[in-house]
């Protein structure tokens, strides 16, 4: 199960690269790209992408975060503040792109941290199951 | 899945049913999830190679990365929750056959390689087409026969 959610982080951030114009440029221009000027994207578009993503990204997170009910090795109180701390971090990693489209914020810095910060928490709760388990 | 493994069935007729319209749902899902696969990918080996590496002489274009990534993207997400929901009510049914852990292991390891293997086969060559369709189909049909397992115990003992 930890290996198929690594396929989703790991498609899933290809995927998103890929529509910021990793096709036809490195991985570093991309990301700078990101970070300078992102792609427009329409209302639309967002909400095309956002609502699986609200649905997919929660419903991950509840699997895998509730294994750690099982555990003997890490206490209940730390996996609770930390799923809920990968909720928050997810639900505003699928919105920051909001602020980009209504032109709160020119840079698509945000829309790179969020998303740098949701797949490093996510990969170390794996780490936390698959240390309990 | 906790509650699948907590609760006794013997006294929860409900949670048999549960148990059994979930399974119906998966069974006619991993059906139609093989039909839609030979739709968007093709359901020979000449459509198959049309779709991943395109043909110049019927001026067939090659799938673009980003569809194929997104259906590899999908396809892992809705394999992942199929198979823990079929695994957790089968260990749930059979956990004292030694058998059971192997079909568990089994149905895992295929349920992943097929969309590696799509991925490696758009990239490399035409032989892990071959490998991506033993895997989707083996994964398919062990998935569907572990659903019907199920059903079999639940609704006809």
């Amino acid at each position: 199960m930890l290996v198929y959610v690594v396929g989703i982080l790991v498609t899933g951030v290809w995927l998103f690269l890929l529509s910021q114009g990793l096709g036809s440029s490195d991985i570093l221009q991309t990301l700078t790209q990101i970070a300078t000027l992102p792609e427009t994207k329409s209302l639309h578009n967002f909400i095309e992408v956002a609502t699986p993503h609200l649905f997919a990204m929660a419903t991950l997170i509840f699997v895998v975060a509730h294994f750690m009910l099982f555990s003997t090795k890490i206490s209940q109180r730390f996996s609770l503040r930390f799923s809920v701390l990968l909720f928050i971090v997810a639900l505003l990693n699928i919105l920051a792109y909001i602020l980009i489209i209504f032109g709160v914020v020119v840079s698509g810095w945000i829309k790179l941290l969020l998303l740098a910060l949701f797949v490093l928490l996510f990969l170390l709760l794996l780490g936390m199951v698959a240390f309990s388990l | 899945m906790k509650f699948l493994v907590t609760k006794d069935l013997a006294h929860s007729t409900l949670l048999g049913n549960l148990m059994a319209g979930v399974s119906v749902a998966l069974f006619f899902y991993l059906g139609l999830d093989t039909v839609l696969h030979a739709y968007v990918i093709g359901s020979d080996m000449l459509s198959i190679t049309n779709t991943l590496y395109g043909n110049v002489e019927e001026f067939i274009e090659p799938i673009l990365l980003d569809s194929l990534l997104l259906q590899v993207h999908i396809d892992l997400f809705m394999s992942l929750f199929s198979i823990m929901i079929i695994s957790s009510i089968y260990i749930r049914l059979y956990s004292d056959k030694s058998v059971t852990k192997w079909l568990m292991h089994m149905l895992f390891i295929l349920g992943l390689l097929a969309p590696l293997f799509l991925m490696v086969a758009y990239f490399t060559s035409i032989g892990f087409v071959y490998a991506w369709l033993v895997c989707f189909g083996l994964g398919h049909l062990l998935g569907m026969g572990m659903s019907l397992r199920i059903i079999k115990k639940l609704l006809f003992k």
